[in-house]
């Protein structure tokens, strides 16, 4: 067998250009049919698994969309957010307000949702934004408690603790999503959606300017790239997403209370890149499926699954900075060097 | 008459913050690592007070010296483990962060798990009610006010005449000088957490007979304490009790003048203005020189 070419490539070979060796390489024949076993699983899921399984996995779809927003700070823009949660929560509540206290049609609270989540986040993020490290992820922990405190006082809108029930079903044209099985079919494509919109973004101009801010900011600034604005843009998608998540969480529970926009949530959904992986998009779905799926798991075990949990995040920074997507990638890379040792010993003795 | 009374309550809050933004700048001066797991560490120490006392039949002091150690002890070890892996590593400020926020939920979940969800109250230091200004203070309280003034004083002659305090500020500064002159750096990394994880202990020991302490409050309790020591410039102790004075102050007027709902959103906010318009604290600048 022949090795990989492109992975014995000399790196930079002249008239290639930096930004294709950036990219990665074309996927492998192995990588492709992966993917496709893993749709045709993705396809035929709901028809086997029962149907609480299903809810379980549209909710690690939520989690997917609002941990994918905060991953992309986290992974691009080096940015630590622990406010995702409080755009998780513009979204729920303008959903349920517009559909369940005034009967608009479901998609106009979506919409108004992202719309208020992006404003405030573009009007918070300017001056925020100036801190960085510790004091931005601070502030962003503090933004978080500032908004569910609000959640709390502004009853009128919120509920305050007896939340907003009764919110109707998620319709779109007619078609009603009022099934665990139907909801399933809209959230993960949506989150699809959002990781490859990411991954191409990656390998763009823009995603190159992402990388240069991140690694070295000064250096960015010289080549004329604007970081402050890119930081702006990188934190208005990740609460637009949030707020879509929140809005689609809305729906499909049909029931928001100011508990399910808590500090606990802002953690779960940066948990979400820091075990799955946050250098590329793709981590977020691993993270969401594990954190979606774990803690049902380890809850047999009673209320300890809450310290287990923990003690995964803690294991997880300390023994694999890139999550569960950089531990498999090592493992792969260590299959294909033995493989490749071996390979190479058959033929030259 | 609500507005002295309001100011006194603030007061002592603002020295129970003063003592958590305390143990965070100690641990930012001696390691350059902002602990988000101090409010927990606080939790921490008085639900094991609470319950050495209840379940174990402790008598008071000794629950409390248990409980102001487990807290020590347990940030001892974060050091040893795995703060020492990242430092090893060479992380990033966000793994830092990453890894003491997930501590601090760990250990959160662990008082959840073996305390339960009630708030938990530690018998006061004195039952008296004095009267100030038609205001009523209790008399734990000023014990409060006086042990953590006594502490911030002992805090700043520690760090300015012990040959272990000067060591530890040395270490901090400048490793490599420090090492040469015989010091050892990472000791006196370990020595930093003990310090900072015995403040929280304290902290949250001294809060609990006022307030009861509850396995979820741990984060806002490190956001004030941050925003205490930061206000302060996070270096020298008398800064965050400036800080402290201050946050526990503004809140309580905001108690009075908004709505009592609203007291944490009108903090954090003032947090958030700090960090962006006063980043060396109302202090200046010359007192975050060397750490």
């Amino acid at each position: 067998m022949l090795p990989n070419k492109t992975s014995l490539a000399p790196p930079g070979i002249a008239g290639e250009l930096p930004a294709q060796r950036l990219r990665t390489t074309r996927p492998s024949a192995a990588a492709l049919s992966v993917l496709a076993l893993a749709a045709g699983l993705y396809l035929i899921l709901p028809l086997v698994l029962e149907r609480h399984a299903v809810d379980l996995l549209v909710f690690c779809g939520l989690y997917a969309i609002a941990g994918a927003g905060v991953g992309f700070l986290l992974g691009q823009g080096g940015i630590v957010n622990l406010g995702q949660a409080a755009f998780y929560g513009i979204g729920g509540y303008a959903s349920a307000y517009c559909s369940a206290r005034l009967g608009w049609p479901t998609p106009a609270g979506i919409a108004i949702g992202i719309a208020l989540s992006l404003a405030i986040a573009a009007l918070i993020g300017r001056p925020i934004l100036r801190l960085s490290g510790y004091f931005l992820a601070l502030a962003t922990l503090a933004l978080g408690i500032i908004c569910t405190n609000i959640y709390f006082e502004a009853d009128f809108i919120t509920g305050g603790t007896l939340g907003v029930p009764g919110v109707p079903k998620l319709a779109i044209g007619g078609f009603v999503f009022d099934t665990p099985e139907k909801f399933y079919y809209l959230v993960w494509p949506i989150a699809f959606a959002t990781i490859l919109a990411m991954h191409n973004l990656m390998g763009s101009r823009v995603g190159l300017a992402l990388q240069a801010m991140r690694d070295a900011p000064d250096a960015a600034m010289v080549m004329a790239i604007d970081n402050a604005r890119l930081k702006l843009w990188i934190f208005m998608l990740s609460s637009g997403l949030g707020a879509l998540s929140g809005s689609l969480f809305a729906h499909y529970v049909g029931f928001v209370n100011v508990d399910s926009f808590g500090v606990d949530k802002s953690i779960m959904f940066l948990l979400v890149p820091v075990i799955g992986g946050a250098s590329v998009p793709a981590g977020a779905i691993i993270g969401a499926l594990f954190i979606g799926l774990v803690p049902e798991l380890l809850s047999a075990l009673g209320d300890i699954h809450r310290v287990l949990f923990g003690l995964a995040l803690v294991a997880s920074v300390v023994f694999f900075p890139d999550g569960l997507w950089g531990l498999g990638r090592s493992l792969t890379g260590l299959v294909r060097r033995r493989s490749g040792a071996a390979a190479r010993g058959e033929t030259t003795p | 008459m609500l507005f002295t009374q309001a100011l006194l309550a603030g007061v002592t809050n603002g020295f129970v913050y003063a003592l958590v933004g305390l143990g965070i700048a100690v641990i930012f001066k001696g390691s350059h690592v902002i602990n988000a797991m101090q409010g927990e560490l606080a939790v921490v120490g008085a639900a094991t007070a609470v319950f050495a006392a209840a379940i174990w039949g402790l008598p008071l002091w000794l629950a409390v010296v248990a409980g102001a150690l487990t807290g020590m002890a347990i940030a001892i070890l974060v050091e040893l483990g795995p703060i020492r892996a990242l430092f090893a590593r060479r992380a990033r400020e966000e793994s830092f962060l990453l890894l003491t926020v997930g501590l601090g939920f760990t250990f959160s979940a662990g008082v959840l798990y073996l305390f339960g969800r009630e708030e938990h109250l530690l018998p006061a230091l004195g039952d008296e009610v004095y009267e100030i200004f038609g205001a009523i203070i209790r008399e734990h309280a000023l014990w409060v006010i006086a042990i953590s003034a006594v502490l911030i004083l002992a805090l700043r002659l520690f760090y300015r005449h012990t040959h272990l305090g000067l060591s530890m500020m040395a270490a901090s500064i400048d490793p490599d000088g420090a090492a040469t002159t015989g010091i050892n750096v990472r000791a006196m990394r370990t020595a930093t957490f003990a310090l900072g994880g015995l403040l929280a202990a304290l902290a949250g020991l001294l809060v609990a007979p006022l307030i009861g302490v509850g396995y979820q409050m741990g984060p806002l309790l490190t956001l004030k304490g941050f925003a205490a020591a930061i206000l302060g410039g996070l270096s020298n102790p008398l800064g965050a009790l400036v800080g402290g004075l201050v946050i526990g102050i503004l809140e309580a007027m905001s108690i009075v003048f908004v709505s009592s709902g609203m007291k944490d959103a009108v903090a954090l906010t003032l947090l958030i203005v700090i960090m962006i318009f006063v980043p060396d604290g109302i202090l200046g600048r010359a007192g975050r020189k060397g750490g």
